[in-house]
């Protein structure tokens, strides 16, 4: 991978898909039969509260319900300005097994985005011309109408 | 000097080395992102086998869980990034001390905004629980959790050194604050590690938890003190050198060079830098990435560095008989990777020093390489004479300002006017960051295949 | 300023860009020029070497200046192995390769003697440039490329120097090897960049004289750097040559 400025950011959105993607199934109980409860009352010792060493990890008593098929599942297609980045979860039951990037920014989108913007800023340094401007011209002792044809006439009438 | 360097060049020493074909290398590096992400996949699995079932019943459990999964993310990407620069073997040698450091860059924006989306969504979650003010929440998570306080003052630590390296901070530092205060995220790493254990409800009743974590801190801690700190004493002091002269190529370019009695054995390679500490006033504690400027030769190495701040004007005031350690060598801009037959070697500036150590080696194995040169007058041109006396080379200095010229003679139509045939050549380049990046974009577009684009990213910083 | 004056039949341009005005300056230059062609030109029948070529004019009789051209090309002659020569194969002078350049050279210390410090001096391709077009810039000579006159070679930056181009193109296979007595061959232009015009100019003519190992040799004699273009296309870069315009390399 070659340096670029926007490596960092275009990291950090995967990081944050992969994990919204995974909160999100957890969220939504994929593959599990759990529904969310209504009101924080209902049993407010089973949540994990602050401070509380003795919370006991969930009994897998809704999970036990769940059959163990493998289910895929393909998250939320996040819009950079790079290029969509979407990642695909694959889960047995309700463990996550594999997590796949499906779409994800381009090389050539970059490098586009960064030519599109460079370039009115490189027009305005350079001459039309692209060559350096010449001063005078060495050759061959010209004949007279070899110096007609010649650079060095055009630049003698300027 | 001068007579001496044009005997040495006629018979340089070939380090004998393993070759690595590019595509070996190329798998070996895409081995360690694997396995990064692999363990990344692997902490997202241990918060999910560790959510409780009810943990959808409340927001408050829902934010609490999520800046739990933020909080092991983040941990794990800065154990990561510790890893990545430990100078560990394995990761150097497959991917390059120089991309390891880009590696770990691309990281830290992800951990400060991990770290601080943990912080906030375990309050979030507190207080909609117990329905106090944020303030008051925070300072509640602070006293009701064991080992808050560390906690707190590592994170202040984190992204303290987060924000000092974002790019555009980082230029309006100077490079020692900015090196200290970064070193202090080892202290940080240590600081924040207890609450974890402690407090986080993924941990503290699922010992297998526990132990990957503690696998995961301890093998971080050990992989630094060996790699970091324990073996590069040993081979510092082993390897230590002598400034032997110092010699002023042109203005603004100083060369020096070093001997030593075990530098050969160091396995320098021509394109590969080293990290020097000088025992000098003021530089003691600070190392400096610098690239050779010649194949090493008698235990002989000399380095060509260009003035571009306070430490490389200390340079030209080094006297003959400093000790100097250096680490090393790092980088893979070298002549084992030229693979086609047609190479060019575009130089701006510092860049001279690496492209004229190629230059000869390339020479040395029979090729014929072009030079593109660009300085910004005949004045500051360095090392010329060294590469006209190389036979087989072809050197083309083009000089002048691109405001002087009226043109940039790295842009595509001027390249392309240059070499018509550039697509089917192998390109290496060096200089600095503008003109490498606009060299190699050119190259590109001329339909130079990335892979045959070498570019040295000179600075660790 | 730039002033142009047809001199020898050829085209010939002073560019000053000291400020002020310097016409006075340039007016002698081109005087030093003309003389020199009234004096050397063997299509002349009233110059002086038309004279000797005639026999009308004895050694001992030659005027300074033809003594010194003499002395000039005959080093060159020996130097380069015979390939440089001053004498036809029946005897005759012929001054062509030495006398443009010296004269140049005469036109540039006229102009530096009336005190013009930055200027570009071009007599017919060789040109010898001072100081700056515009500081701190060198000046940027372009080398004409053989096969279009529109087109360079490449252009290359200059300060205090003189740049003489030798090739066939323009007046035809007129520069003889005098080790064979054939047309040159191998090269198919050649500049050199040298400290002054009468060197630049002469060691020109060699190098093209003597084909492939021109460049080389002139770099031991004189040279600070060669560009030439070989028959079959490959470019030749020896010394100290620094670009404005990276010349075109072949495939």
């Amino acid at each position: 991978m070659r340096r670029n400025r926007w490596r960092g950011t275009i990291l950090f959105t995967v990081i944050l898909v992969v994990m919204g993607t995974t909160i999100g199934l957890k969220l939504y109980g994929l593959g599990e039969t759990v529904a969310p409860q209504a009101g924080a009352a209902a049993s407010p010792s089973a949540l994990p509260s602050a401070g509380s060493t003795a919370t006991a990890p969930a009994t897998p008593s809704a999970t036990s319900a769940a059959p163990s098929t493998t289910k895929v599942v393909a998250g939320v297609v996040e819009q950079t300005p790079y290029g969509p980045v979407q990642v695909e979860v694959t889960f047995d039951g309700t463990k996550l097994v594999g997590v796949r990037e499906l779409q994800s920014p381009s090389d050539d989108r970059r490098s586009v985005s960064i030519n599109r913007q460079a370039s009115p800023i490189l027009a305005k340094e350079v001459l039309a011309s692209q060559s350096a401007k010449v001063d005078t011209v060495s050759g061959a002792t010209y004949t007279s109408e070899g110096y007609k044809q010649s650079v060095q006439s055009a630049i003698d009438q300027l | 000097m001068q007579t001496q360097t044009m005997t040495v060049i006629a018979t340089p020493r070939r380090v004998s080395a393993r070759s690595v074909t590019a595509v070996m290398q190329r798998r070996r590096s895409r081995a360690v992102r694997v396995t990064l992400a692999s363990g990344l996949l692997l902490v997202l699995w241990m918060w999910w086998a560790s959510v409780p079932a009810t943990f959808t019943s409340t927001p408050a459990s829902v934010a609490t869980t999520v800046g739990e999964l933020s909080g092991m993310v983040g941990a794990y990407l800065v154990c990561a990034q510790v890893l990545l620069i430990a100078r560990v073997p394995w990761f150097e040698r497959a991917v390059g001390l120089d991309r390891l450091v880009s590696w770990h860059r691309s990281l830290g924006a992800s951990v400060v905004f991990l770290v601080i989306t943990h912080v906030m969504f375990i309050v979030i979650g507190g207080q909609l629980l117990d329905q106090n003010l944020p303030w008051t929440e925070f300072m509640l998570v602070l006293t009701r959790y064991p080992d808050m306080l560390a906690a707190l003052i590592g994170t202040l630590a984190f992204l303290a050194v987060g924000l000092s390296s974002a790019r555009w901070i980082r230029s309006k530092l100077p490079y020692e604050f900015w090196y200290w205060l970064h070193l202090t995220t080892y202290v940080a790493i240590f600081l924040t590690f207890f609450h974890q254990l402690s407090g986080g409800a993924h941990f503290v009743a699922d010992p297998l938890n526990r132990i990957l974590w503690i696998v995961l801190y301890l093998g971080t801690a050990a992989a630094v003190l060996t790699w970091r700190f324990v073996l590069p004493s040993i081979d510092g002091w082993r390897r230590r050198m002598r400034v032997v002269a110092v010699v002023q190529e042109s203005p603004g370019m100083t060369s020096v060079w070093f001997s030593g009695k075990h530098v050969d054995e160091l396995g320098v390679r021509a394109g590969n830098f080293l990290n020097f500490r000088f025992l000098t006033w003021g530089h003691l504690l600070t190392a400096h990435p610098y690239s050779v400027s010649r194949v090493p030769v008698d235990g002989q190495l000399r380095i060509t560095v260009g003035a571009l701040g306070d430490h490389s004007t200390m340079l030209r005031d080094l006297k003959p008989g400093t000790l100097v350690f250096a680490e090393g060598p790092f980088g893979h801009f070298t002549a084992d990777h030229a693979t086609r037959d047609r190479i060019l070697l575009i130089a701006g500036g510092a860049g001279i020093g690496p492209i004229r150590a190629l230059a000869e080696e390339l020479t040395a194995r029979g090729r014929q390489p072009v030079v593109l040169y660009r300085a910004h007058s005949v004045e500051h041109l360095a090392l010329l004479a060294e590469l006209q006396a190389m036979p087989e080379l072809t050197v083309v200095p083009v000089i002048g300002r691109r405001s002087e010229l009226g043109y940039d003679p790295l842009e595509t139509v001027s390249m392309r006017n240059f070499i018509p045939d550039l697509h089917t050549w192998e390109a290496f380049i060096c200089g600095p960051e503008g003109m490498a990046i606009r060299a190699e974009e050119t190259l590109r577009a001329l339909g130079m295949p990335r892979r045959f684009i070498h570019r040295e990213e000179l600075s660790l910083s | 300023m730039r002033y142009l004056e047809s001199v020898m039949g050829i085209p010939m341009s002073i560019d000053i860009r000291d400020p002020g005005d310097h016409g006075d300056a340039a007016r002698d230059a081109f005087a030093v020029l003309a003389a020199a062609d009234a004096r050397f030109s063997t299509y002349l029948t009233t110059s002086e070497v038309s004279a000797v070529n005639r026999g009308e004019v004895t050694a001992d009789r030659y005027s300074d200046e033809l003594r010194e051209v003499i002395e000039i090309g005959t080093q060159a002659a020996d130097q380069s192995g015979g390939a440089f020569r001053i004498r036809m194969a029946d005897g005759r002078l012929d001054l062509d390769g030495v006398v443009k350049g010296w004269a140049a050279a005469r036109a540039v210390e006229t102009l530096e003697r009336a005190g013009v410090h930055n200027f570009c001096l071009n007599a017919g391709g060789d040109v010898a440039v001072v100081g700056s077009p515009e500081p701190p810039a060198p000046w940027n000579v372009g080398v004409r490329s053989p096969g279009d006159p529109a087109q360079m070679l490449a252009v290359l930056a200059v300060a205090d120097a003189a740049v003489a181009t030798s090739g066939a193109y323009e007046r035809g296979q007129h520069i003889v090897d005098g080790r064979t007595g054939e047309t040159a061959r191998g090269l198919t232009s050649a500049t050199v960049v040298a400290g002054d015009l009468t060197t630049a100019d002469v060691l020109a003519t060699a190098v093209f004289a003597r084909g492939l190992d021109g460049p080389d040799w002139a770099r031991a004699h004189g040279a600070r750097g060669v560009l030439a273009l070989t028959d079959d296309g490959t470019l030749v870069i020896v010394g100290d040559l620094t670009f404005a315009c990276p010349p075109k390399l072949p495939l």
